[in-house]
């Protein structure tokens, strides 16, 4: 494996309650530098909780969370609006700000954390929606986007700072085809060309494998599995070949606990 | 029996805890004002819950103030006193009517407003996502429209005092023939600038404190739904016109009250 300092993001022990429900139970993971690392795992198990508790946004119970060896957990709200200058999110809605047009989203960042010169955001601007193919639609308003195109603007307006770490909360969720290989190949140029480590949040495997250079599997908890693509796709554990399968029955069961069937529809006919 | 004593023990646990919230963001987003940088978005605010409330507070004023120099003026006649009607007016615009009714029309009309588009911002992650770009939104949201309110009603009081009296003097003099010498000079003997001017600005400041913290605290707490974003809203209209009238009740008591 990678050594320490190899590791941007490196999560020890981690665990997380919400009222009764255990979100994660003693869970470790670390993101290597400069690749793109894949969080995959069934809805509902808390994958967008884990970015938030990266970006520090949630504390969790008890856990480290290392980023550059700096402790997430421990920091002042000023220290983490500091550190967040070095991250871009892009959020499942995209997030974007409803009362500013396309350009103006994607400047935001820039206006608030620099003093550069109005010619120069001009031209950061310009650039990033470049990048993402909508330098055309700089006047338009988050309203009149579609689905893909305000992904893309939110993928513009995250890395307007050049961020170190990019965090995609289920980027593929509810896009179409062609926005969806859009995406694709965006996530993987822009990691590529700002050499920013990336962390995928996402459940769609076959879009994540495509470009993933690490995954794990999380599921009730812990992670269940780990590995590159490759070694995952042969990893013979029955819930990670249900999960990579999507075999819609196995070890997580097609039903919600309930009571069985026939008692429920029929009553207790022995009564 | 126990059933109701843990669900309202819940309860009260849950307001104290939304209350220490709400304390907790006040100062977060106190403190976070005025930059230079800030001063732009402020404007901004004071324009949308101010500026925007003015129909409202300009129209209700008039009426308002017309309504009460009609009711007085008949009153009055009976008793040859309708010179009176400018000092009764002005009376009770500057120390009651005035703050109130602002208020109460403030809450409903930017009060909820300044809750809905702060709880869709929070609903649409609009919030989150600014965060974590590195900006507080106490700081960029919270900040200018609760100091923004805190400006601007003390300000719609004064215009709506003016603008009632205005319509108070319409009706008793222009409409019912009163005498407009008597009518001002009643007025001017019997208003003082601190205890009735400068109090009922008072109250009206305290008001404002008041309704804006309520309305930006219910967006801000918001459960992230459409339906929580309806529930804040009504909560904020409800909350800020009861604290208004209570606030209003203990402060005349101790402003205008015998012990006094």
């Amino acid at each position: 494996m990678n050594g320490a300092d190899d590791n941007l993001i490196e999560i020890r022990n981690l665990s997380f309650v919400r009222g009764d429900r255990v979100i994660f139970d003693d869970l470790s993971l670390s993101v290597p530098r400069g690749k793109i690392t894949a969080i995959m795992g069934p809805s509902g198990t808390g994958k967008t909780t884990l970015l938030r508790i990266i970006g520090g946004q949630v504390r969790p119970d008890s856990g480290v969370v290392l980023i550059d060896g700096q402790d997430v957990c421990g920091m002042s709200r000023r220290e983490l609006f500091e550190l967040r200058k070095d991250m871009g999110m892009l959020f499942q809605s995209s997030a974007l700000f409803t009362d500013l047009n396309v350009f103006e989203n994607v400047a935001f960042p820039l206006r608030v954390h620099t003093d550069l010169p109005e010619d120069t955001v001009r031209d950061l601007v310009l650039m990033k929606l470049n990048a993402v193919g909508l330098r055309g639609a700089r006047d338009l308003m988050p309203s009149q986007l579609s689905g893909g195109m305000s992904r893309r603007v939110a993928l513009a307006r995250a890395v307007a700072l050049d961020p170190n770490l990019l965090m995609y909360d289920e980027p593929f969720t509810g896009q179409d085809p062609i926005a969806m290989g859009v995406l694709l190949s965006l996530i993987e140029s822009l990691n590529d060309s700002l050499k920013t480590t990336s962390l995928v949040v996402s459940h769609d495997i076959h879009e994540t494998i495509s470009i993933a250079d690490q995954i794990y599997l999380i599921a009730d908890g812990t992670i269940m599995g780990s590995g590159t693509p490759d070694t995952l796709a042969v990893d013979d554990s029955p819930r990670v070949h249900q999960f990579m399968h999507g075999s819609p029955d196995g070890p997580v069961p097609f039903h919600y606990p309930a009571d069985e069937f026939l008692y429920d529809v029929l009553g207790d006919v022995n009564a | 029996m126990i059933q109701f004593l843990r669900s309202f023990g819940g309860r009260s646990l849950d307001r104290m805890a939304s209350l220490g919230r709400a304390t907790i963001m006040w100062f977060t987003a106190l403190a976070g004002l005025p930059g230079p940088g800030d001063l732009r978005l402020l404007v901004r605010q004071i324009y949308h819950v101010g500026v925007l409330s003015l129909i409202i507070i300009v129209l209700s004023a008039f009426s308002i103030g017309a309504v009460i120099a009609l009711q007085f003026h008949t009153q009055l006649a009976r008793f040859g006193a309708e010179d009176s009607v400018g000092l009764g007016l002005a009376l009770v615009l500057l120390r009651e009517l005035g703050p109130v009714v602002t208020g109460l029309l403030f809450a409903g009309r930017a009060g909820s407003a300044i809750t809905a588009e702060i709880g869709l911002m929070k609903t649409t992650e609009q919030l989150s996502s600014m965060e974590m770009m590195g900006v507080d939104p106490l700081r960029r949201i919270v900040a200018p429209r609760l100091w923004a309110g805190v400006i601007s009603m003390p300000l719609l009081t004064a215009i709506f005092n003016v603008v009632a009296i205005y319509g108070g003097l319409v009706v008793a003099v222009e409409w019912l023939g009163g005498d407009p010498g008597g009518f001002w000079s009643g007025m001017q003997d019997a208003v003082e600038l601190w205890h009735d001017v400068g109090k009922g600005m008072l109250k009206s400041v305290v008001f404002a404190v008041v309704v804006t913290w309520i309305a930006v605290f219910q967006g801000y707490d918001t459960e992230p739904t459409a339906e929580g974003i309806g529930l804040a809203t009504t909560r904020t209209v409800v909350a800020s016109s009861v604290m208004v009238l209570a606030i209003d009740f203990l402060l005349t008591l101790s402003m205008y009250g015998e012990f006094n």
